[in-house]
């Protein structure tokens, strides 16, 4: 419940806020949105599961984040440009896939 | 039966295979584990870990909403700055438009003033002639109207996609050569979708467009001119003529040339004076600040 609060609180804040990006970190926000999902579904699941942990997901949260900007920074300074954030979007995504799944086979059963 | 033998690149297909079917952070289960151990943790320890589970949802909402938000934002000044710019360019062009019928109701009265002022001289016909064939003046006559236009796309029959690549297309440079050979047969002016051909007139391509004296112009193409009888006769015989003759049997383009009577050509572009000034004892109140040099202006 606060979980679900706390999330609309956030949403409702950047709503108010409008806060304008710097240009700097632009090309990170796509990528910080998916390592923030898989996070967020990550813990659903866990919290389905009963083994959810606070300490562990907010250290999941921090630290896909920052992994993926690294990762998106290190493509743009090697030059290889968005290839590197490929691989960023597909492990994260098949691990958003996969903690769907087992949220959906909790809740639905099938 | 035996075992297969492990496959090589053991590493490689485990963390693929871990990737597909353990998609939760193996940190939940450990932790499970450490916490069935030692018994749940004090109250202090759990409220701040809900405070700071709390705190990080949020950042995860706030993060939502400002990416959807520059999205939006992104897609909606892109378009506005394309609209931006189109009515921007459609509004010079009806400026200019104007201005340039400003300038030729001005130069019809300058002529009708200077004939007016010259009618006894003989002079006068001789400067209509060269009006005439330099393209300062309209001019009105019989002559020949060349239509030309792109073949039609090739469209594949099998799969509906439109061929890129259309041998049959207009280049600059058929108009061109089109335009020069109705000099060499005798046109006495020319010109293309309404723009009046002078001596300094350019007939160039940019991207897919047709420039002529910078200003585009769209399909089909009109070479109209005026000239002697039996000109589009000449065209047609001319090598530019033969030329286009077989390109409309090879490729498919729109090549026709028709006489007719009675053509009007507009004036062409204001050439603009290089050298002569106004003179500097023009009434002041014609000329505004930025005007040409004033009377006052020479103090030394």
């Amino acid at each position: 419940m606060i979980a679900v609060l706390a999330l609309a609180a956030g949403v409702v804040l950047g709503l108010v806020f409008k806060p304008t990006v710097p240009a700097v970190l632009e090309p990170y926000l796509p990528i910080a949105v998916v390592a923030a999902l898989d996070a967020v579904f990550g813990g659903v699941r866990a919290r389905l599961d009963g083994i959810f942990d606070d300490k562990q997901f907010v250290v999941s949260f921090v630290s896909n984040v920052l992994v993926a900007a690294f990762i998106v920074f290190l493509g743009d300074q090697l030059g290889v440009g968005g290839q590197l954030s490929v691989s960023v979007v597909v492990v994260l995504g098949v691990r958003i896939f996969g903690n769907v799944a087992a949220i959906r086979r909790h809740l639905f059963r099938a | 039966m035996t075992r297969a033998p492990a496959p090589p690149h053991r590493e490689a297909s485990n963390l693929l295979t871990d990737l597909f079917r353990d998609s939760l952070d193996g940190g939940y289960a450990a932790a499970a584990e450490r916490r069935a151990k030692a018994g749940p943790e004090p109250p202090w320890q759990r409220r701040t870990g809900r405070g700071a589970r709390a705190f990080a949802l949020a950042l995860v909402g706030f993060l939502l909403a400002v990416a959807y938000q520059q999205v939006v934002a992104g897609a909606a000044g892109n378009s506005r700055t394309r609209a931006d710019l189109a009515a921007e360019v459609a509004q010079r062009r009806a400026e200019a438009d104007k201005l340039a019928r400003d300038a030729e109701g001005l130069r019809d009265e300058v002529s009708r003033d200077r004939e007016q002022a010259l009618a006894a001289d003989p002079e006068l016909q001789r400067l209509r002639d060269l009006e005439a064939r330099t393209g300062l003046a309209r001019v009105q006559g019989n002559g020949v109207v060349v239509t030309v236009s792109d073949a039609p796309a090739a469209v594949d029959p099998v799969t509906g996609r439109v061929d890129p690549d259309n041998l049959g297309r207009v280049l600059d440079r058929d108009l061109q050569a089109i335009a020069n050979a109705l000099w060499q047969s005798g046109a006495e002016a020319i010109a293309v979708n309404g723009q009046r051909l002078t001596a300094t007139s350019t007939i160039r391509a940019a991207g897919e467009a047709i420039l002529v004296d910078f200003r585009p112009i769209a399909r089909p193409y009109q070479l109209s001119a005026i000239g002697p009888d039996g000109i589009d006769k000449r065209l047609a015989e001319s090598a530019t003529g033969k030329q286009f003759k077989r390109f409309v049997e090879n490729y498919r383009m729109v090549f026709e040339i028709k006489a007719r009577n009675g053509l009007t050509l507009p004036a062409g572009a204001d050439p603009g004076l290089r050298y002569a000034t106004p003179p500097p004892s023009a009434p002041p109140s014609g000329a505004g600040p930025s005007g040409g040099p004033s009377p006052s202006g020479s103090r030394r």
